[in-house]
């Protein structure tokens, strides 16, 4: 096994990735500053897509890059800017760290398990057209395109519900001024 | 014909019963319920005397009429049926001519109550279900009639109940009764399975098999359980406390209740069953010594009490033990024959006692009168006329009776003893006393009535001292009526033992001498002047008391069963069953789901941390449930 | 250990740690952050998936599970940021009013 692995490049990527992205997980659950948690799960998320590129979804890990990391975690940071979060005085760490260790553990050990057992051979492996762009969106446009309104009438309430909140934000701020 | 017989009072009762009373709406005036209450049980007479010329036709076979089936359980059928023959005629012939008279003795004495219609309805319900008692032909219809007659006779006890003392006097009656009724239905239990039928004739044929074929079972079993339920019925030691309590009642209904018909239920009963009693001789001693145990018993209560009723109702008690003791000694006959005179004397004392109470407008303390005699002189004639009967006097009738009973104490080879006889001859002598003593007391010597009470003094209409003079004339000429001759081809009269033979004149006189040493005693201690009774009283103070107190049964009664009953009841049933148990258990079923949903409550803390956990939880638990079928 | 076993591994440890995550940590940005990176995971293995039977399905899906992630934290982020005008601390244990 070890001579098939040090034998393929592409192998020995994915598992140095798997392994970093696997470093970030953890690190979040251990960091204090959630500045430093941010980094961490955004590096995860960098290596994920190399991961996706790998397997040869690149616009998938395009999308992981461009939308997830790009908007999703930066809307994450500003926001921690914004609550000046520094200091770290209380215990980062709930009442319930080592029931929920026990069940951590649990929980990988009942999936791994059955993953081990039951998992079926690789039926087909792709090749670099497979998910190439133009296929993908014409199979997507095609048959799912029935998901892709109906993600569109998602964001449109997302917007709605982001008109309200900022009129609820705004009613509780006049609210504390002048109540 | 039976049925129609024993139909007619019920008729009359459900007439009576919804027309005439508050639930009806009292829709009818009181000819209508004279009219039914007196008219149904007269027709029910006329048509025994009818019956009675019928069975004589046929040579004395018993007459069977079955009404209806009632139930089929496997094997055994069970029929309301009647049976008439010589010893049902005797008792139909009582219950309805004594009971039609004293029906319409109450015409005059109820005429001011309230509840004129009531009273008659319950009446005629009492003679229906006697009706059923002496002419059932089984166990079972006998039993529905005993337990209805005992109902009739706590709604008649408690007639006036608005008065608690009433209901209460009720109360003892119908639960004393019951407790006979225990052993009543064991015997019923025992005899059916050993023989399959409760038919008293099919029964008294079984047990005259001896040896071999006899029945399965102990003829003294069941003579003792049946007599345990006749000792309920008819006030016979240790169950005798509810007669005299039973005075709170209309005097009519002593007089048919308590003196010439329920009571006798229970010697009718033993006589009715002799085919079992002749062959338990130790089931028939212990009648006879429970017999003369309680005439010897009665006897002395009744010489001190000051109640006019209660003496009547202590000397029913003796007379009913005179009764068991002609039974236990096999001379069931005579018991019967005494059951008819008994009837005939004590109903008129009774009524004769109602006369008195209704002239002294409800006076009934023996020392609150006096000089009576010549203010309601029919009411002294029959009173005094019935008083010598029942001490004993030739020629009337409860000379005769008696007189049997001593000679069979005596002289029976079925269990006659010297013992018997001096015990028995005792209570007669006792008997004439306090009989005399009441006629004294009540009617002759200086008056101690009250004064406005001695100015309304007046005889009583003549539907009472009517009635009164026929029961008199009965009461002297019915020892004439050869009762246990004619009953002697169903009921035989003992053997008498050969070393007896010849007692029988000499006891003949002593019987007389009893009597008039009785009427001797009570004249001369209270036909003179009263300083004589009290010394005598006062020398024996402690006895009196003693006597009085009615032995303190009651009180014995009372603290050795009645207050455990109510501690067991109250401290075991009542706080702990009911109270800890049934509604602790329903309480704290409640309180199982309340503090069940407080505790699963406690899972909702608000934090969201323990609910991702019960997530995780939830995802490992599924994962391990898919497993089964991996 | 094919590929498909190790990255359906990684997903399952991306999947638990962030599970873990919002069970262990205080902070309430943490806990977001730790929802994401549940969310991650199962992209992961939606691909792995994908890869492994040479459908388009699951490219679609994670696609549109970009959409939703998006929408989510979109709107998280407001409401956690009046909360935390409100409570005036980020420790979830001040956030208890469904207690009972």
């Amino acid at each position: 096994m070890i001579d098939t692995l040090l034998q393929s490049l592409d192998t020995l990527l994915l598992v140095a990735f798997s392994l970093c992205a696997l470093v970030g997980a953890a690190l979040m659950l251990v960091l204090r500053q959630p500045m430093r948690v941010a980094i961490a799960l955004i590096s995860t998320m960098i290596f994920l897509g190399g991961i996706y590129g790998l397997l040869g979804v690149h616009f998938i890990a395009a999308f992981q890059v461009l939308i997830y990391v790009g908007a999703v975690m930066l809307f994450m940071v500003y926001v921690i800017m914004l609550l000046e979060v520094r200091e770290a005085t209380e215990a980062p760490y709930s009442r319930l760290l080592w029931p929920g260790l026990a069940g951590f553990v649990l929980l990988v050990g009942t999936i791994g398990i059955s993953i081990w057992r039951g998992a079926p051979p690789p039926a087909a492996v792709a090749d670099g057209t497979t998910f190439g762009i133009s296929r993908f969106s014409v199979s997507f446009l095609n048959e799912y395109w029935l998901h892709f309104e109906l993600t569109s009438v998602l964001l449109l309430a997302a917007v709605v519900a982001a008109v309200a909140v900022i009129k609820v934000s705004r009613k509780a701020d006049s609210k504390r001024r002048h109540g | 014909m039976l049925t129609l017989i024993v139909l007619l009072p019920l008729l009359g009762f459900l007439l009576n019963g919804i027309l005439a009373t508050q639930l009806g709406g009292n829709r009818v005036g009181k000819p209508f319920v004279i009219a039914v209450g007196c008219g149904l049980p007269l027709l029910a007479f006329a048509l025994v005397v009818n019956l009675v010329f019928d069975l004589q036709a046929r040579g004395w076979t018993p007459l069977v009429e079955t009404a209806y089936r009632w139930a089929t359980v496997g094997d055994s059928q069970f029929e309301i049926a009647f049976y008439f023959d010589r010893l049902s005629a005797v008792m139909a012939l009582v219950v309805t001519g004594v009971g039609s008279v004293i029906h319409i003795y109450s015409v005059g004495y109820m005429a001011h109550d309230k509840s004129f219609g009531r009273f008659f309805a319950y009446l005629n319900l009492f003679l229906f279900f006697m009706l059923l008692l002496v002419l059932g032909r089984s166990l079972l219809v006998l039993f529905v009639g005993w337990e209805g007659v005992g109902l009739a006779s706590y709604l008649l006890i408690g007639f006036w109940y608005d008065d608690l003392a009433n209901a209460r006097a009720g109360k003892k009656a119908f639960i004393t009764n019951r407790i006979g009724d225990a052993g009543f239905l064991l015997g019923m239990f025992v005899l059916f399975q050993a023989l399959g039928t409760l038919d008293m004739d099919r029964i008294n044929a079984a047990f005259a098999f001896t040896g071999a074929s006899a029945p399965a079972v102990s003829a003294s079993l069941v003579g003792i359980l049946l007599f345990i339920g006749a000792t309920g019925k008819s006030a016979q030691i240790p169950l005798h406390v509810w007669l005299p309590d039973a005075m709170a009642g209309p005097t009519p209904v002593s007089a048919l209740i308590h003196a010439a018909t329920m009571v006798t239920a229970g010697v009718y009963l033993v006589a009715r069953m002799s085919g079992v009693y002749l062959q338990a001789p130790e089931a028939s001693m212990v009648i006879a010594v429970i017999g003369v145990a309680t005439a010897f018993f009665a006897a002395t209560v009744a010489m001190v009490q000051t109640d006019i009723k209660k003496v009547l109702a202590y000397s029913t008690v003796s007379q009913l033990g005179f009764m068991f003791l002609a039974l236990g000694v096999g001379a069931y006959g005579v018991a019967i024959f005494h059951v008819v005179t008994h009837a005939f004397f004590k109903a008129c004392l009774f009524l004769g006692a109602g006369s008195v109470i209704h002239a002294l407008g409800g006076e009934q303390d023996l020392r609150k009168m006096g000089g009576l005699a010549g203010r309601i002189p029919v009411t002294f004639i029959t009173f005094a006329v019935s008083t010598a009967a029942i001490a004993g006097l030739p020629p009337l009738a409860g000379f005769f009776s008696k007189d049997e009973i001593l000679w069979y104490a005596l002289a029976s080879s079925s269990g006659g003893s010297v013992l018997l006889f001096g015990v028995a001859a005792l209570t007669a002598l006792m008997t004439a006393f306090y009989m005399f003593r009441l006629l004294w007391l009540a009617f002759l010597g200086r008056s101690r009535m009250e004064p406005e009470v001695e100015h309304h003094v007046h005889e009583s209409p003549w539907s009472m001292t009517g009635v009164l003079l026929l029961l008199a004339v009965l009461s002297a000429v019915g020892g004439f009526i050869a009762v246990p001759q004619f009953l002697a081809p169903q009921l035989p009269l003992p053997a008498v033992q050969e070393t007896m033979q010849h007692f029988h004149r000499p006891l003949l006189v002593l019987s007389v001498l009893l009597a008039l040493g009785g009427l001797a005693g009570a004249a001369y201690v209270f036909g003179g002047p009263p300083a004589r009774a009290e010394a005598l009283r006062a020398r024996y103070a402690g006895l009196h008391r003693w006597l009085s107190g009615k032995y303190f049964i009651d009180e014995l009664y009372e603290w050795l069963i009645g207050r455990p009953l109510v501690w067991v009841s109250d401290r075991v049933f009542l706080r702990l069953g009911d109270r800890r148990v049934l509604d602790g258990a329903l309480d704290g079923m409640a309180a199982l789901g309340q503090r069940g949903a407080a505790l699963l409550g406690r899972v909702q803390t608000g934090q969201l941390h323990l609910y991702a956990w019960l997530v995780l939880i939830g995802i490992v638990g599924a994962l391990l449930w898919s497993w089964r079928h991996v | 250990m094919d590929k498909t076993q190790l990255l359906l591994g990684l997903a399952v440890s991306l999947f638990a740690l962030g599970l873990l995550g919002v069970i262990v940590r205080r902070n309430v940005l943490v806990m977001l952050m730790c929802l994401e990176l549940m969310l991650n995971g199962v992209i992961l293995s939606l691909v792995t998936f994908a890869y492994q039977t040479a459908t388009t399905v699951g490219a679609v899906l994670v696609f549109l599970v970009f959409v939703v992630a998006t929408a989510e934290i979109a709107l998280a982020i407001p409401i956690v940021l009046l909360l935390v005008r409100e409570k005036r601390t980020l420790n979830l244990d001040a956030y208890n009013e469904l207690k009972g």
